[in-house]
């Protein structure tokens, strides 16, 4: 998207990166840039949003009315199994990535990600991952037995299609992506802090992002490991979870959701950050209570890997164990319920600029608070056992998902826009596009509670007019084409504020991090010279060095640092571009495609998985040269 | 300030809703699944765990949403307003609101508990009435082991009586759900669950498959049909002898029964070779509430419908590989409906709640 809006000072780096290479088309493929990284995160991750929208609208059609015959049946299936699956794995997590990728080296003080090319490898193995699943649909249909693909349904058995072999490698191309991403943040964040930003100096977001990945660290490998065991159970003639060879498909379950539960986190902590940053600039005041927003994400963190058993209460586990996990859940209301009272107290006694931002972070508390009052009850074993798998789950874990995550993303993508364009986004429309989308969000999913404790199960594509749920559902159909209307009015203030929206400053908003010290959009080199940090607020304290850490440590923040000294840009060496991960994804992803096919069509099979292994081979060797010709730069 | 007034308007009428979706949701007696219009103990137990969650979630969503909106309207920059005070934090107030939700988690957490091990009970009562369970794709059967007794899609117990449902799967993972009398629990396959409840008024209740088992797991219903212990008692004696087919059409109906191949898959009593497991058991057929698992109600059309082309009132479906569309003659559907309605028990049906 900044392609059309290239800064005119673009800084060539000198000696190690010809300046051919880092603009035009050509330079997004061959990129290490953190920057344009997390962009092409963002625009393919947001592609993959709308795409799983339109999905959802297929399906709000279908059960607009009773008896509907919009749809077949089969396709519905794999609508609703393409939809969690997409919303999950290639909206949500890739945009939180995306933001973080952008931001994060920029609120350390850093120049880039502490692996520029593991960092470009991540992207590619995203997006072709992404693509690898999509092409089931034309390649024998999509996987059609739900986003969390209980066996035996998805055994080879009862699900004879590729779908399912698209689904587990898809992902774990996707997963091998996320992983590695969560490497790159762990280093960047653990390494590479501008000199004096302490752990207990980091902004809130950069916290946020390092808990994340830490949870994605332990739990991404269960689920890959997991879809390995049924690719062998679908090809290779193992029983893991097939009941007729002597395997337990609850094992399946525990496997899963051992992952599922805290991708949930790993989906709405970064959120988390994105809120943290917004609350206090716009109410210019420092963020309540620290400490204890970045202590309750940790305890979050670690709460997350102890509950993966509340999706699971209805499979008789027994009172006891069902219990436990109970009691488990219960306790994260507790470091939730701290978090969002000390984002109220960060906006109470402030002086709030109401502007989209704000707006959407606003928003994001309003409704993620009636999510985690939906999931009290359904952490609750006797009420789930009446609530679960019925629309009442669909509804709780949208106002989460969409309500939370998406809504906070939203804020993150209006609050940071100006930086990474060097535009502001349009506040009437966004304005516009808020009041919309709150109403209709509520509109299709508040009713969904209602319809749930009606009785209505989830995933069925058609229900009889007796049920009594047909009102609700055309609310919820029509709702749905609001939030469309929403999400196509912030694709149009998008396209229009980047070809003519009002240049940004670098500081547009009067923030207190350290992305806001640079230019807008950022040089390559992000800070010619590495900013120091004497507090949580380095920018703040800098613009109000009378206001900052209360007065206290009153004239100790160092004006000095503001005055750039003259460093010829052409100096800063960076990673040069390299097509090497590029690559190396499209040789996983040929290999990829290959073991699709080993267990059925080996003669399609072996060729492609030994292409793909070659391919991905001699990349390795081309990235150990490339890695070789920049090992002069030290970070 | 465009900000304040739509905003204010906005909240008040999400409130409303709240409030509105909360009392129409009480009050849906009508609906045939409704999960708070509990008619019998599992399920009135978990009502009464529910309410109280609510309530104190309504409270919750009031105040903390209540006081988000007033710190944005009231502290919003106005001209001339200058920085704020820098306040960081305050320990006496965290203390206080971590305290606080731990309280209120704590009282939920013991009310659950409690219901949990009333609900879990009911599985070890001793004297109950066992029913084992098992699901295929798309449909229930149901046996009476002690009475020797199998059937399908429609579940006879007598009002008043403690149950206990043993519950199998034979292929996929299914889950066994009838909102008015109990919440849910899976059947999986190579694994034994068991779920106690009891109807405390008669009636015919809406079941349905609540884990999504395949292409049509929206056609994978059930009913329980809740009679007084002697109508129960009359539905055993007569179940348990073997229907006798009259002549005419219906004896014309058995011998396509048996000659078209339907007793590869189906069980009827006094039917010597009709002896296949895969399908439904058949035996009594009039009695049935519904065609094709809950889909449709069992009258002559829908019937001839089903037996004309499955496929297209439950795609996937087994029967529907053996008997296409056209596979079977008008006469030979009308023969066989003469003969499935010829088995009938005559015990009179509750009213459907």
């Amino acid at each position: 998207m900044t392609t059309l809006d290239q800064p005119v000072e673009q800084p060539t780096a000198g000696t190690v990166s010809p300046p051919t290479k880092q603009i035009g088309w050509a330079s997004w493929f061959s990129t290490v840039d953190h920057k344009k990284i997390g962009i092409m995160y963002m625009v393919s991750a947001f592609i993959f949003l709308v795409i799983g929208g339109i999905e959802a609208l297929l399906m709000r059609i279908q059960l607009g009315v009773p008896n509907n015959t919009f749809l077949d049946q089969d396709l519905y299936n794999q609508l609703f199994t393409m939809h969690g699956t997409t919303m999950v794995f290639l909206a949500i997590m890739p945009l939180n990535t995306g933001l973080g990728n952008y931001i994060v080296p920029l609120m350390l003080g850093a120049r880039d990600m502490a692996f520029p090319r593991l960092n470009a490898m991540s992207i590619w193995l995203f997006i072709f991952g992404g693509l690898m699943l999509y092409a089931s649909f034309i390649l024998g249909g999509a996987p059609n037995a739900g986003w969390f693909s209980y066996a035996p349904l998805t055994l080879k058995e009862y699900s004879p299609t590729h779908g399912m072999e698209y689904w587990i490698m898809g992902l774990t191309l996707t997963g091998v992506a996320s992983i590695a991403g969560s490497v790159n943040f762990v280093v960047t964040i653990l390494n590479m802090r501008a000199p004096g930003m302490t752990l207990n100096r980091m902004p809130l977001f950069v916290w946020m992002m390092l808990v994340t990945s830490f949870i994605l660290l332990f739990a991404f490998p269960v689920l890959t490991a997991a879809q390995i065991m049924l690719l062998f159970d679908r090809n290779f003639g193992t029983g893991f979870f097939n009941p007729d060879a002597g395997g337990n498909p609850i094992l399946w379950q525990h496997l899963f959701w051992f992952f599922g539960h805290p991708e949930v986190y790993i989906m709405i902590l970064p959120v988390f950050g994105i809120i943290s940053e917004i609350l206090p600039t716009f109410s210019r005041k420092p963020i309540f209570g620290y400490a204890f927003i970045a202590y309750s994400g940790v305890a979050i963190g670690f709460l997350g890997f102890l509950v993966w058993t509340h999706h699971m209460f209805a499979v008789g586990l027994g009172p006891l164990v069902n219990a436990f996990f109970a009691g488990a859940s219960f306790l994260i209301a507790i470091p939730t319920g701290v978090k969002i009272f000390n984002w109220i107290a960060t906006l109470w006694g402030g002086s709030i600029n109401l502007k989209a931002p704000l707006y959407y972070a606003v928003g994001f508390i309003a409704m993620f608070i009636i999510g985690g009052i939906s999931g009290i009850t359904l952490a609750s074993p006797p009420v789930n056992l009446q609530q679960t798998d019925s629309y009442y789950v669909v509804a709780h874990f949208h106002y989460v998902l969409f309500g939370g995550a998406l809504w906070g993303i939203f804020a993150g993508a209006f609050y940071w826009f100006p930086k990474m364009t060097g535009r502001m986004m349009d506040e009437r429309l966004a304005k516009i596009q808020f009041w919309i989308m709150l109403i209709s969000f509520n509109v299709t999913f508040f009713p969904m509670h209602i319809v749930g404790t009606q009785g209505m199960p989830r995933r069925i594509p058609t229900y009889a007019a007796e049920q009594e749920w047909a009102f609700w559902n055309l609310l919820e159909t029509i709702g749905a084409f609001g939030i469309a209307l929403a999400v196509l009015l912030f694709t149009w203030n998008m396209i229009v504020s980047l070809r003519a929206g009002q240049r940004a400053s670098a500081d547009p908003w009067d923030g207190a991090t350290l992305e806001w010290s640079t230019a807008s959009p950022p040089p390559d080199y992000n800070f010619a010279t590495e900013p120091v940090v004497h507090s949580r607020r380095p920018l703040w304290d800098a613009k109000y060095p009378e206001l900052s850490h209360g007065g206290k440590r009153r004239g100790k923040a160092k004006k000095g640092n503001d005055a750039e000294e003259n460093v010829d840009p052409s100096t800063i060496h960076l990673p040069s571009p390299t097509y090497q991960p590029l690559v190396i994804s499209a040789g996983l992803t040929i290999f990829s495609f290959g073991v699709v096919y080993l267990g059925t069509h080996p003669m399609i099979g072996i060729p492609l998985a030994v292409v793909g292994l070659l391919i991905f081979a001699f990349a390795t060797v081309g990235w150990v040269g490339d890695a070789y010709k920049d090992r002069d730069i030290v970070h | 300030m465009p900000f304040r007034r739509p905003l204010l308007r906005g909240m008040s009428l999400a409130v409303l809703l709240f409030c509105g979706v909360l009392a129409l949701s009480a009050c849906s007696t009508s609906m045939p699944m409704s999960t708070v219009d509990p008619q019998g103990n599992q399920a009135q137990n978990i009502q009464d765990l529910l309410f109280p969650l609510l309530w104190a979630g309504l409270g919750v969503f009031i105040v903390v949403e209540g006081i988000l909106v007033y710190s944005v309207i009231r502290y919003r920059r106005k001209k001339n307003t200058g920085i704020p005070a820098q306040v960081h934090g305050n320990m006496r107030v965290e203390v206080l609101w971590t305290i606080a939700p731990a309280l209120i988690v704590l009282v939920i957490a013991i009310l659950t508990f409690q219901t949990q091990r009333i609900n879990a009970d009911l599985v070890g009562i001793e004297d109950a009435l066992q029913i084992k369970a098992t699901g295929y794709q798309w449909w229930f059967e149901f046996e009476y082991p002690e009475q020797g007794i199998e059937t399908a899609t429609d579940m006879y117990i007598p009002v008043g009586r403690d149950i206990v449902v043993e519950l199998y799967a034979e292929d996929v993972m299914h889950n066994f759900w009838v909102p008015k009398l109990a919440g849910k629990t899976y059947m999986i396959p190579n694994n034994v669950n068991r779920m106690g409840f009891r109807a405390d008024e008669p009636g015919i209740y809406r079941g349905q498959c609540a884990e999504f088992c395949g292409e049509s797991h929206a056609q994978m219903g059930f009913r329980v049909i809740a009679v007084s212990q002697e109508a129960f008692e009359q539905w055993l004696a007569v179940k348990q002898t073997p229907p006798e087919i009259p002549a005419g059409d219906p004896q014309a109906g058995l011998e396509v029964f048996n000659g078209r191949g339907c007793i590869g898959c189906h069980v009827v009593d006094g039917n010597d070779q009709a002896v296949g497991q895969l399908g439904p058991n058949l035996t009594y057929y009039k009695d049935r509430t519904t065609v094709a698992s809950g889909t449709l109600p069992n009258t002559e059309e829908n019937l001839a419908a089903w037996l004309r082309d499955s496929e297209a009132i439950k795609p996937g479906n087994l029967m529907a590989g053996a008997i296409q569309e056209g596979s079977l003659s008008e006469e030979e559907i009308a023969n066989l409906i003469a003969y499935l309605y010829s088995m009938e028990t005559s015990v009179e049906q509750p009213e459907v709640r």
